[in-house]
């Protein structure tokens, strides 16, 4: 515990100089944004955005990009609770009773409790994370390539078991990105792959135009240009505050939603959006008046906000202590360390203690700059959704045009964007979901690496993901093949728990 | 029969499958104790093939393919070929003049929007960013013809 105050100590060192305040500033507001505007999810957002930060040292870089991640699930609720449209998909439960307070004249109080849930929920998140990730980091060192293979495997089939599409289009939606992943150099025997004489692709695709193009651009060409309301009513500073019985119907609410939310976070698959369904069910289930809940219930607004935001803080427990993302959002913000010559993992906490308690550090400052910026800023927020959309896309367009050029100064990296745009507009259509695609591309090296290295190792005998003398790597194969067998049965029997997710708006 | 939206989903995925395998004849498969640069493609490119089957059978569960959605094809079409013309100019023509002419075409000629603050917004904006990369973030944008 002291060794963990202590760094936590070196870590708010860095968390309080003041770049580092600026760029979680910056992320923090940019989240706010992305996570009100309709159109734009956190993970356009980042992508967007994330060439921007090239010039910056890591920890800089990292704090922004996972500013805009949290941030946004503040942000999200603004849009819900005021206009019923929510800026993303977590924050769909948030709508239900959300408006429903608003229209009984308690916008206010609303948008409150979603931001002290947000921040309490989140604060939880991250004081978990500094107790969590050090110590599993410490146990992940014992991991070598067959546990690693096991531990991305299983990474898929959760993701595959957790998504909100189908097991069979998540997988299919992998194995995409593994192939894609597979394209460039291969680093143990030189051969050029898929590569088609473009020198370009020698170095293998770029996640941040595929990323860019997916859901950037994808997601541009999937919203029809349409007129966002003018008229939205802002409530006033002092509107804001909740009555004592409302605080008194959000506080179990807002506990219960933060550890539901951690939980759910650290699981692959689209934890956020799971957790905010998940604790919405819960608090219905567990109210004396569920007659009230879609009519304006305190509980349906302070449980999800809080679960989505402790969810969001939970995914960085495995990507930071084990290298491995728990989803499109983790998968980019690791791809921004890896950029930097930083490998999230087990090594992190040891090799980069800066960037590590530095990062957590800034969560915690984050936390509380979001909800001072998220309360008192409400009205100014707001005015941002006046801007017509028809003059909002062709900027974001832009962002997405000179920011991926800016990457490698290379132009077939655009045109790598613009048909990863159009494909992710066709896949949407088709009813898939693109961000495993982005995980497996994510994954594909290190994946391809520990296998061949595992097969090398013994000699070709795939039994060694098996065999006793590996036991972490066989309990993980066994839990994924356990997965797969509870994907299939509940195909056969036709009872699948996606079928209670609500439709997204 | 009706053509269902899983049997393209499904077909698509198939097709390119086999059309991976068939570019895929230069890589070394290897052996299972020293595997080659082909082995995880080819593995990937089965996994692919199989779910894609999959969908293919199931298909009877999805929606007809006319059922789809697709009125706002035309839009993303010609957002889409804007998008390509801004990124074949980017080098030549440079940062000041595409963009601005990319902000204007896409609110002018796709959104019909108003002349004047459609010309005012794109040349602000496009100050704003290139103030943004090239002044503020020093990074390197394309100069093109004017050398800016």
């Amino acid at each position: 515990m002291d060794g963990i105050l202590g760094n936590l100590g070196v870590g708010f060192s860095v968390a309080f100089s003041p770049g580092v305040l600026l760029y979680a500033f910056l992320g923090c507001l940019v989240g706010t944004l992305v996570g009100m505007l309709p159109g734009i999810g956190p993970l356009a957002g980042i992508s967007i955005l994330l060439p921007a930060t090239y010039a910056l040292d890591p920890t800089k870089a990292i704090v922004m990009l996972a500013g805009i991640y949290y941030g946004s699930q503040y942000g999200g609720s603004t849009t819900s609770i005021l206009m019923r449209i929510p800026g993303e998909a977590a924050s769909v439960m948030t709508c239900i009773d959300g408006h429903a307070m608003a229209r009984k004249g308690r916008a206010g109080a609303a948008l409150a409790i979603a931001a002290v849930g947000s921040f309490v929920a989140g604060t939880f998140g991250v004081v978990m994370l500094t107790l969590v990730a050090p110590p599993l980091a410490n146990f992940a060192l014992r991991f070598g390539p067959p546990e690693y293979t096991a531990l991305l495997v299983l990474g898929l089939v959760f993701l595959a078991y957790m998504s909100s599409t189908s097991v069979v289009r998540t997988l299919l939606m992998a194995s995409v990105g593994l192939l894609i992943g597979c394209i460039g150099i291969d680093v143990m025997t030189g051969h050029f792959r898929y590569s088609f004489d473009i020198k370009e692709l020698g170095d293998g695709l770029g996640i941040v135009p595929v990323a860019v193009g997916l859901f950037g651009l994808g997601e541009i060409l999937s919203t029809p240009s349409k007129t966002v309301a003018d008229k939205v009513a802002a409530p006033r500073l002092a509107e804001l505050m909740p009555s004592r019985e409302e605080w008194r119907q959000s506080a179990a609410p807002i506990a219960r939603g933060s550890v539901l939310g951690f939980l759910v976070g650290i699981i692959p698959g689209s934890a956020h959006i799971i957790a905010s369904f998940l604790s919405y069910a819960v608090e219905r289930r567990v109210s004396k008046r569920p007659e009230e809940f879609g009519k304006g219930a305190v509980a349906g607004v302070a449980g999800p906000e809080s679960a989505n935001n402790a969810a969001s803080t939970g995914a960085f427990v495995p990507m930071l202590a084990l290298g491995l993302p728990t989803g499109p959002v983790t998968a980019v913000l690791m791809a921004a360390l890896l950029i930097k010559g930083i490998a999230p993992g087990p090594q992190l906490v040891s090799e980069h203690p800066q960037v590590f308690w530095g990062f957590v550090a800034s969560m915690y400052v984050g936390n509380l700059m979001l909800l001072a910026l998220n309360l008192p800023l409400v009205g100014l927020f707001v005015s941002v959704l006046r801007i017509p959309y028809a003059y909002l896309y062709p900027l974001i367009i832009m962002f997405c045009i000179v920011g991926v050029y800016l990457v490698n100064n290379s132009i077939v990296d655009v045109w790598i964007m613009l048909i990863m745009g159009v494909v992710g507009y066709f896949l949407r259509k088709l009813d898939f979901d693109p961000a495993p695609l982005v995980l497996g591309l994510v994954i594909a090296p290190t994946f391809e690496l520990s296998l061949r290295q595992s097969l090398v190792m013994s000699n070709g005998n795939w039994v060694i993901f098996l065999s006793p003398q590996r036991p972490i790597a066989a309990a993980l194969f066994a839990i994924s093949a356990a997965l797969l067998a509870l994907a299939a049965l509940s195909w056969l029997s036709r009872r699948d728990w996606r079928k209670a997710l609500p439709e997204e708006e | 029969m009706t053509l269902r939206r899983d049997h393209v989903a499904g077909g698509v995925f198939v097709i390119a499958g086999a059309l991976v395998l068939a570019v895929s004849g230069d890589l070394p498969f290897g052996t299972l104790a020293s595997p080659g640069a082909g082995m995880l493609p080819t593995l990937v490119v089965a996994l692919m093939m199989a779910f894609g089957l999959i969908l293919l059978a199931q298909a009877r569960r999805s929606p007809p393919l006319a059922e789809v959605n697709w009125t706002d094809l035309p839009h993303a079409a010609r957002v889409a070929v804007v998008a390509g013309a801004a990124a074949t100019l980017y080098v030549p023509l440079g940062f000041a003049l595409t963009m601005p002419l990319l902000l204007f075409t896409l609110i002018v000629l796709v959104e019909r929007r108003p002349l004047l603050p459609a010309l005012a917004f794109s040349l602000a904006a496009t100050a704003a960013v290139y103030a943004l990369f090239a002044l503020l973030l020093r990074t390197p944008i394309p100069h093109g013809v004017l050398g800016i």
